[in-house]
């Protein structure tokens, strides 16, 4: 009997003493060591520790697939086409495209910081999905 | 050294860009994740290599890729990224199973 309710009780007075022990201000010291890294682990490992490598290979992979064929890149193909140096249309491009992705990053990052967390995640969720939408669009409409 | 056609070249694809879906991907990605840097060189890097692409390869490189495919496998990868946010804000602590 006491075997069987022994570890119950433990465990029962372990998440009791958890609790109030947070909103103490007394046994702080204590505490976060034990609270934080379940919290750090359940909640912020899927997003923090997603390497910065993988971000760059998930950025690259999206935009790269989605803008193949895309009319930027028409546009690029008929300048150089008509033109007699393909490297300067080149060149002119390049530095546009690098300025409207560092335009895009400097935006998303200065919004971020405005906005709390959750409103971050759930419109760039909404905007990621209405680019999903304009791709399948831009698929059927096209041919 | 053609600076007409360097100004030209310049403001036509930054107009042709701006507020295109690939700075849409730039900004709603970069918001969320604690390395803008790295979404900054991903994103111009895949734009600087497709006009790479453009302008080697010419028109045929609608006819060498299929574009079709391509922008279906984009769109399906922007869409699992939208479902993992928007499923991620909801349920936190599921989230490592939910991931596909």
């Amino acid at each position: 009997m006491k075997l069987d309710s022994a570890p119950l009780d433990i465990s029962g007075i372990f998440q009791a003493e958890i609790e109030p022990e947070l909103k103490d201000s007394t046994d702080f010291n204590l505490t976060p060591a034990i609270a934080l890294p379940v919290q750090s682990v359940v909640a912020d490992s899927p997003q923090k520790q997603q390497s910065a490598l993988s971000v760059f290979g998930t950025t690259f992979v999206t935009i790269f697939l989605a803008e193949i064929g895309d009319k930027t890149q028409l546009s690029t193909l008929l300048m150089s086409a008509e033109s007699h140096s393909p490297w300067i249309v080149f060149v002119g491009s390049a530095a546009a495209l690098i300025t409207t992705s560092l335009l895009g990053v400097l935006l998303g990052s200065w919004i971020a910081s405005r906005l709390s967390a959750k409103t971050v995640e759930k419109s760039a969720g909404v905007m990621l999905l209405l680019i999903s939408l304009m791709l399948f669009w831009d698929i059927f409409t096209s041919h | 050294m053609d600076w007409h056609l360097l100004g030209l070249s310049f403001i036509t694809v930054f107009l042709s860009e701006l507020g295109d879906k690939s700075q849409l991907a730039a900004i709603a990605l970069s918001g969320r994740c604690n390395s803008p840097r790295a979404v900054f060189f991903g994103a111009a890097g895949a734009l600087l290599l497709t006009s790479l692409l453009g302008a080697l390869a010419g028109g045929a490189v609608a006819e060498l890729l299929p574009t079709r495919i391509l922008k279906a496998i984009a769109a399906v990868g922007f869409a699992i990224l939208a479902v993992r946010l928007l499923l991620f804000n909801n349920e936190p602590s599921a989230d490592s199973e939910k991931t596909p």
